[in-house]
């Protein structure tokens, strides 16, 4: 399975190389201004988070926005990736009342199979100053945690995938379920 | 899949082979991340390969020694520079942080340059490892911090570099060191610039003095406590000192001195960090040593932060 890893600049994005080389994928950081049509062939998508506005600032994503529009595998956004995600397609990410680094708790209100296999709450890493505020029309949300109301999303048809929280970092909890379950639907997207 | 650190080592080793057609130094501290690059340099090389250790004199108690019995043991071809005093002289009166890692990169170049020349080396093997360039940003990435042996580099460099570890974080590295054999494989990390971050503010001798002690006695009561089963080994643990001035009482005498911080975190690869739950009893009897043993320190803290929001060290 080959999927790559889009850098957006996080301090992170080196880790989700890592997470899904252990996983047994075959995986690249691609710098942002990649043409999706390099990317054919591939089986998904990450887009790494990034520097603070990164994922409010269209400028600084490069093509991500036409690796959501045109990219025809899974897509699985972390923090920038997910507030971008979010803005592109119609929702919207600003500041955080209270932005959220290091530990937290998040709690998944609606099953999903990113989740599958997971309790109902557990332990994660966040690093964010901005956070989705809409969520855009044909999107669900999984998950928040007490300062932020979208820790997870995902489209209702498209397999796009958004979480703030950080599953790459070593620290969060069943980090690597969720790539996992993120890989399956790469193998086998509905 | 886990790492498979004997399939790295042969491809690295044939990798600096082909990287490196005539003679190299390698920068070596001592640490597992240079000494691994070291090892893996040495293969490839041979006697094209000489280590060059730099007493900055802002190093840990007795570890110019301690490296140079790695470096025997490993028989590495190395040399050994004391250059405390042209460190002391590039940082007196400088108290920014990232002014202090800069100061110190280029300072290591000079050193290096300077040896390369006679013994003919065009590159410069270095144990940079992933977070190293991660932190140090470029392009979209904010700087956390300059690690000197990447963003802490002089815009113009005469040798070429060659870094083997680059795509590695500890865990990986320790696991390649143990593969060779090599002694270090499970010592702590500490940081290029040595003890010149762990004192916030101007360094000077004697406060490298104070932090070196405050840091022997953090080192031995926690391996202490961890080898009799009191505590897990973090993953790293040292002192700090802080150029904050509280009032004590010493001896019905009113004084007025400094404070030392002990930090002390879990981690597996350095890029997240929780705070080590450390015993009270053992952090009672590292506070009573550094106060007692320590001269000019009447307080010591311990650091309650985790990574993010905090960075392992302070600066």
């Amino acid at each position: 399975m080959r999927v790559s890893v889009i850098d957006n600049g996080g301090q992170w994005t080196h880790r989700e190389w890592r997470v899904l080389k252990y996983l047994g994928v075959e995986t690249k950081i691609v710098p942002n201004d990649t043409p999706v049509s390099q990317l054919n062939g591939l089986d998904g998508l990450v887009l790494s988070g990034g520097a603070p506005r990164v994922g409010i600032d269209p400028e600084k994503m490069g093509r991500n926005g036409e690796y959501l529009d045109a990219f025809y595998a899974p897509i699985l956004g972390i923090c920038a990736g997910h507030q971008f995600m979010a803005k592109h397609l119609g929702g919207d990410a600003a500041p955080a009342k209270v932005p959220e680094f290091g530990k937290s708790v998040v709690e998944i209100h609606q099953p999903d199979v990113l989740f599958q296999g997971l309790p109902n709450r557990f332990e994660v890493w966040e690093s964010h100053n901005d956070e989705v505020t809409i969520l855009p029309r044909d999107f669900v949300a999984l998950a928040s945690s007490q300062n932020c109301d979208v820790q997870a999303m995902r489209h209702r048809d498209r397999p796009l995938f958004g979480l703030q929280f950080h599953p790459e970092v070593e620290d969060t909890q069943f980090g690597a379920d969720i790539f996992r379950n993120f890989l399956k639907l790469c193998e086998n997207p509905k | 899949m886990m790492f498979d650190a004997k399939a790295f080592i042969a491809e690295q080793v044939g990798t600096i082979r082909k990287a490196v057609p005539g003679k190299a130094i390698i920068a070596c501290s001592g640490g597992v991340d240079s000494t691994t690059a070291a090892v893996l340099a040495s293969r490839a090389l041979g006697d094209r390969l000489l280590a060059v250790y730099v007493d900055t004199g802002l190093m840990r108690k007795d570890e110019t020694a301690d490296v140079s019995k790695t470096l025997n043991e490993l028989a590495v071809q190395h040399r050994i520079l004391l250059a405390a005093d042209e460190f002391f002289d590039a940082l007196r009166g400088i108290t920014d942080p990232e002014r202090k890692r800069i100061i110190i990169g280029n300072k290591f170049i000079e050193l290096f340059e300077r040896e390369a020349s006679p013994f003919g080396a065009e590159y410069l093997v270095q144990g940079t490892i992933a977070p190293d360039w991660i932190e140090s940003g470029g392009q979209l990435r904010d700087r956390i911090k300059t690690h000197h042996n990447v963003a802490g580099l002089p815009e113009r460099m005469k040798l070429r570099l060659c870094e083997p570890l680059r795509d590695l974080y500890k865990d990986e590295v320790r696991a390649t060191a143990r593969a060779l054999g090599i002694r270090v494989a499970e010592r702590q990390p500490f940081p290029g610039p040595g003890l010149a971050v762990r004192i916030v503010g101007e360094v000077t001798p004697e406060r490298v003095a104070i932090v070196r002690e405050a840091s022997a006695i953090v080192e031995t009561e926690i391996q202490a406590a961890a080898a009799s089963g009191a505590m897990v080994l973090p993953w790293q643990y040292f002192a700090v000192f802080l150029p904050v001035q509280t009032v004590g009482v010493h001896g019905d005498l009113r004084v007025y001195g400094h404070t030392v911080a002990v930090r002390a975190v879990h981690s597996v690869d350095g890029m997240s960090a929780t705070y080590s739950k450390i015993p009270h009893d053992v952090l009672d009897r590292i506070s009573v040593r550094i106060t007692n043993e320590v001269k000019g320190v009447n307080r010591v803290v311990y650091d309650l932060s985790n990574k993010p929001p905090a960075t392992i060290e302070w600066e």
